[in-house]
């Protein structure tokens, strides 16, 4: 166990190394790997920018959901009554609350990113709070859409 | 789009290959979607529990056909990115990468064509499917 080398500690061999934390490439040299999520701490960042992947997978699926509407609503009214039918129990609903979730916070997320990639906010302390910005308010969008839609009385449990 | 000559922009140099061509469409395809995103959950809304005939009526608004039309079209390219990139980054054996970049591939494909089958359907006022298909 203690034979294995310190990450970027060149002067040990790392070719015997048993902890997956190096990798030979394809012309022969033995590079590190970065570590991964249960070596890095927790922070702030980190935990956005997994979400806004995590999220982008979840929408994939979202994609399939609004597909399947639109099939249903091409496909005629039994068909479409059917798909209603099935999305207005609470499993259906659950899910579509799933996706209107994942939905405003990649939104947010995506904001973010566009955020930096325009090369502000990059400070640790601005980066900190647009990453909490996000996060909060694409669970506050997506719990006031629902209020909302609950209030006027277009969907009832 | 090999360059014979190196070239320099502001003391960096430009790629020889296709460099930074997918960081930009990243960025692009998002900066379409930030709007569009907004309007698609309008439209939930609204067509949330109001019926078949509410969301014929509302395809039969051009607008709101070609912008879904747009709004998928550019969520599906998105989203071949999205997925292509984390399957480039976990997936390192060349064959099981091969294979899963082309069932995505063929997957946004799909979603995508016969998508807009159903908006143009829809728009126009075709009849229920499958008529004409001799289902």
């Amino acid at each position: 166990m203690s034979t294995s080398p310190l990450p970027g500690d060149a002067s040990s061999d790392p070719t015997g190394d048993a902890t997956g934390r190096f990798l030979v490439q394809p012309n022969g040299r033995v590079r590190p790997l970065s570590p991964h999520l249960q070596v890095w701490r927790w922070h702030v960042t980190m935990a956005a920018s997994i979400l806004n992947r995590m999220t982008g997978g979840a929408l994939s699926v979202g994609a399939v959901v609004v597909f399947a509407w639109l099939l249903a609503l091409a496909f005629g009214p039994e068909a479409y009554a059917t798909f209603t039918g099935w999305m207005s129990t609470p499993l259906g609903l659950f899910v579509w609350f799933g996706l209107t979730l994942a939905l405003c916070l990649h939104l947010a997320g995506g904001v973010r990113h566009l955020i930096w990639d325009a090369g502000r906010g990059l400070s640790t302390k601005s980066a900190d709070a647009l990453s909490w910005a996000s996060m909060i308010g694409g669970v506050v969008m997506a719990v006031a859409f629902w209020a909302v839609l609950f209030a006027s009385g277009r969907i009832v449990l | 789009m090999s360059r014979a000559t190196k070239t320099y922009i502001k003391g960096v140099k430009v790629s020889e290959r296709h460099g930074a061509g997918e960081w930009t469409a990243e960025r692009l395809s998002s900066l379409i979607l930030v709007p569009l995103t907004l309007w698609g959950l309008w439209t939930g809304f609204t067509l949330s529990g109001a019926g078949y005939d509410a969301a014929l009526d509302w395809f039969r608004a051009p607008v709101n056909a070609v912008l879904l039309a747009v709004t998928l079209l550019v969520s599906v390219w998105h989203m071949q990115m999205g997925l292509k990139v984390i399957v480039d980054d976990y997936i390192h054996k060349p064959g099981s990468r091969g294979a899963l970049l082309g069932l995505i591939g063929l997957f946004c494909l799909v979603i995508a064509a016969a998508g807009v089958f159903f908006i143009v359907r829809l728009a126009l006022g075709s009849a229920p499917l499958p008529a004409g298909f001799g289902i």
